[in-house]
């Protein structure tokens, strides 16, 4: 029945072109552009310096380094997504894994290159026993992970600074904050770019691994299986719950293993309440969405939205257009991209006489 | 003469694909037209086409005459067509009038006149001999009525032309025999009936004209009445097949299932199978036949580790399962062929391939420590796409694309190739085209042959009669009979299949 195209790479360009991600891209620039003219701005020289501030000197940097939370936070829930469960915990299995990894660096005496891993080490634990609650909520409970997950943001919040406030604080400076990290502690930077976090290479290395297990591992297999049809998954012999479990212990392991860089290797102390502001948590939902929860394409869909929020800043800087113009680009790719989809699924649904219908005997 | 319906030159496109080929169909009023054709010969989209929800590349529409251009159902359902669909859709908590009456309803002073629309589906349903209480609420009736209540739906709408997709598939015998009466009132009463099928022993029971769809052109119009079976057969596949055949005898060798007193609670709290006991031996196929929902589906689920048991005990192979997960049970030997290829047999969203893998992926011979051997696993897919003469574009495209033939024999393959002790099919053919059935057919009997044991739940008689060696009835989660094929008529097992045998047994 199916015959393939014929002219391949013909059908790959023209695939890239109705792309809705390409339409998206263009249509968000031009809405931007849009803004900032009638707003009395001069869009092309607003575009040039959020290119230029997003990928030239400091601002390479800049970009390179907050990729970083929001890829590792979208590979963490694009791992759940994918097997079919909403994680919404990113945030409280980053934040509460954060502290425990700064705890480490902190009080845990020893040379950096054991301190480092182990603090990073310790995030990790900390974040998958975090997202381990949830997980076992929904096997033994029945508790739907979509809410708990979330909830537990809360708790890890008001955990966190119970600790910061009454056992950790630093009474020397007036912030509500943990002491600094020590020098030797510190996450190292490449000498790249002026000066890239190693976490990035983690990040990458992380992609790839990733990558690797979807493309060509049981775990990757049975956790994609079990995400596309759940019923088949569970006819396939493959044991969901016991999935759900492991699927959680590694999306709450990349969520510690994010806090702890984002205190060690860039904010230096764990002050209350500053982790979640960022929001990278929900940034990287973001990403994973557009991205189709895969690994490569979020590592570049997380590039491309960290250099609009650090080119968006420039912009502010030199061209005088407020950096939320970035914000308005980054939702209006989103909702774009999210239509476009809707789009093209109800097309598809339509052209195509449904099989399943001649199957389904008996539903009243 | 006019035609009640008229289709000219239909043609229909998908990438790659002529679902439609220049189709045409003429359709007499007051006649009962069946249209046969294999799945994936093009019946779901012609009708889809004619009932308005998508329009043709090419062609034209008549009805009485006039040409007819619909956008919609809706548009459809107002000149005249009404289509009973394979799944009904009714609301199962509403009364049968309130189902039939549903955004036409009489109305009295702004409001919803209930007594007046039961008394219209009333009038209704004697006027066409269809026994409905109107009152009844739907979710408490047998599956025979609820078709009937679909039917009155489109006769409140005013249909001439009533389109029946594969009404029989639910049905009993005795249903059938019912809804063969409907049909043939209707027609009397001057009504069209379009009657889509494939099976040819429907074709000659009820129809007046009968045209043939193969590979989504029309390639025959015949009168019912001066062809047969053979010659239909002939135009549908274009060769001639021979579906009754029988099982060769041979000797049931040892035990492979031992089903002893199992016993499912169901979703209400009442036994769905109460005190079932039966054995498989290897080289024979048991067939399961009852009316769906009388615990098959039940048994199946609990037999394959998807369901728990409150009671009983299951060994396969002299191996206690009783307790095993599906994946355990896998291991220890069990195959199984679900009922519903689309939901649970196979995964759409994924590749031919990943299908082909499912349930058997952590077989050493493809994966070392967690790792697949990905050529490993694209021989394996080649070579069973390849022996089962599965049609797909690649082993790596997705499996949606396939026809629902193909799609099974994706299920039968991955099953059938681990050489399991023991093969669960359920519902094997259901849905599927003549060459087809004849496929998994075979198969079933090629593995039989082969020592297997088979457990098959089936609700065609016919299937049952052709291949078991043993036929158990289910009624009520009992398992009410145990008959030899070889001396038992369809009217009996009939009669067990719904319960009869208990009242002659009382009077």
């Amino acid at each position: 029945m199916l015959r393939r195209f014929p002219d391949f790479l013909g059908d790959m360009s023209r695939r890239a072109l109705v792309s809705p991600v390409t339409f998206s891209l263009f249509f968000a620039f031009a809405l931007a552009g849009a803004i900032v003219a009638v707003t009395g701005g001069d869009p092309l020289a607003a575009g040039e310096e959020m290119v230029t501030g997003a990928v030239t000197g400091s601002g390479l940097r800049n970009t390179l380094g907050r990729a970083v939370p929001i890829v590792g936070m979208a590979l963490a829930v694009s791992i759940a997504f994918r097997s079919g469960i909403i994680n919404l915990g990113g945030e409280g299995q980053m934040v509460i894994g954060g502290l425990a990894g700064t705890m480490v660096a902190i009080y845990v005496p020893g040379p950096g290159y054991l301190i480092v891993p182990l603090a990073m080490l310790a995030g990790a634990v900390v974040g998958a026993v975090w997202g381990l609650l949830p997980a076992y909520g929904q096997t033994w409970l029945r508790l739907p992970i979509l809410i708990t997950s979330l909830l537990l943001n809360y708790v890890a919040r008001a955990v966190t600074g119970y600790l910061v406030r009454f056992h950790l604080l630093d009474d020397a400076v007036t912030l509500t904050s943990t002491r600094q990290v020590p020098e030797a502690a510190r996450m190292p930077k490449m000498p790249v770019f002026g000066g890239v976090s190693l976490s990035l290479i983690l990040v990458m290395v992380l992609v790839a691994l990733l990558w690797m297990v979807y493309t060509r591992s049981v775990a990757g297999y049975e956790s994609q299986m079990t995400g596309f049809n759940m019923r088949s998954a569970r006819y396939g012999g493959i044991d969901v719950e016991q999935r759900t479990v492991q699927v959680m212990v590694v999306a709450g392991a990349i969520g510690g293993l994010i806090g702890t860089h984002l205190i060690i290797g860039e904010a230096l102390r764990f002050i209350d309440g500053e982790l979640v502001l960022a929001g990278f948590a929900w940034t990287g939902l973001l990403v994973s969405l557009l991205a189709v929860n895969r690994p490569i394409p979020i590592f570049i869909t997380g590039l491309f939205f960290s250099g609009l929020q650090i080119g968006g800043l420039a912009m502010q800087r030199n061209a005088g257009v407020s950096w939320r113009l970035s914000q308005v680009l980054q939702a209006v790719v989103i909702v774009a991209v999210a239509c476009r989809l809707s789009v093209w699924r109800s097309e598809r649904r339509r052209a195509e006489p449904s099989e399943a219908d001649a199957a389904g005997v008996g539903e009243v | 003469m006019t035609f009640e319906l008229e289709l000219r030159g239909i043609t229909k496109r998908y990438p790659g694909v002529l679902a439609n080929d220049a189709v045409d169909l003429a359709v007499r009023p007051a006649e009962i037209h069946a249209i046969v054709g294999e799945n994936g010969a093009g019946k779901t989209t012609l009708m889809s086409l004619l009932y308005g929800l998508f329009p043709p590349d090419e062609g034209e529409i008549f009805i009485r005459g006039e040409r007819v251009e619909f956008s919609s159902a809706l548009e459809a359902i107002a000149a005249g067509l009404g289509m009973v669909h394979q799944s009904f859709k009714l609301f199962p908590t509403l009364s049968v009038a309130d189902n039939v009456v549903f955004r036409q309803e009489p109305r009295r002073r702004g409001l919803i006149d209930r007594a007046a629309s039961v008394a219209r589906v009333r009038e209704l349903a004697d006027r066409y001999g269809l026994a409905v209480d109107p009152e009844a609420v739907v979710e408490d009736l047998p599956v025979g009525v609820l078709q009937r209540v679909e039917i009155l739906k489109a006769l409140y709408r005013d249909a001439n032309v009533l389109i029946l997709d594969e009404p029989t598939a639910v049905l009993t015998p005795q249903e059938r025999d019912k809804l063969f009466e409907v049909i043939r009132r209707l027609r009397d009463a001057g009504g069209t009936i379009l009657f889509i099928t494939h099976k040819l022993g429907e074709v000659m029971a009820i129809s007046d004209r009968v045209t043939v769809l193969r590979n989504g052109r029309a390639v025959a119009d015949l009168v019912t009445a001066e062809t047969d079976p053979a010659e239909i057969t002939l135009h549908m596949t274009g060769r001639a097949v021979d579906l009754d055949r029988r099982a060769p005898e041979h000797e049931p060798a040892q035990v492979v299932l031992k089903v002893d007193s199992l016993t499912v609670i169901g979703e209400h709290g009442r036994p769905a199978v109460a005190d079932a006991s039966f054995e498989v031996r290897s080289g024979e196929i048991v067939g399961i036949a009852g009316v769906a929902g009388n615990g098959q589906s039940e048994l199946i689920e609990a037999l394959c580790g998807l369901r728990e048991t409150d009671g009983g005990a299951v060994s396969l192979v002299g191996m206690e399962i009783t307790g095993a997960d599906v994946a355990g049970r896998r291991s220890a030997g069990l195959a199984y062929i679900p009922e519903d290829r689309y939901a649970v047999g196979t995964i759409r969203q994924a590749s031919v391939s990943e299908n082909l893998l499912l349930g058997h992926h952590r077989n050493p011979s493809i994966q070392h420590r967690g790792w697949f051997d990905r050529q490993a696993v694209a021989r394996l897919a080649r070579r069973l796409v390849e022996v089962f003469d599965i049609k797909a574009g690649s082993v790596s495209g997705p499996v949606s694309t396939l026809s629902g033939g193909n799609l099974q024999k994706v299920v039968v393959a991955r099953e059938m190739e681990q050489g399991t002790p023991l093969l669960i099919a359920e519902q094997p053919t259901r849905g599927l085209d003549i060459g087809a059935i004849e496929f998994v057919h075979g198969q079933l009997v090629r593995f039989r042959d082969q020592g297997g044991a088979v457990l098959m739940v089936s609700a065609e008689l016919s299937e049952i009669l052709a291949l078991s060696t043993r036929i158990l009835v289910m009624f009520e989660g009992r398992i009410v009979a145990d008959l030899d094929p070889s001396k038992v008529a369809e009217p009996e097992i009939g009669l067990y299949m719904t319960g009869a045998h208990l009242e002659k047994a009382v009077a």
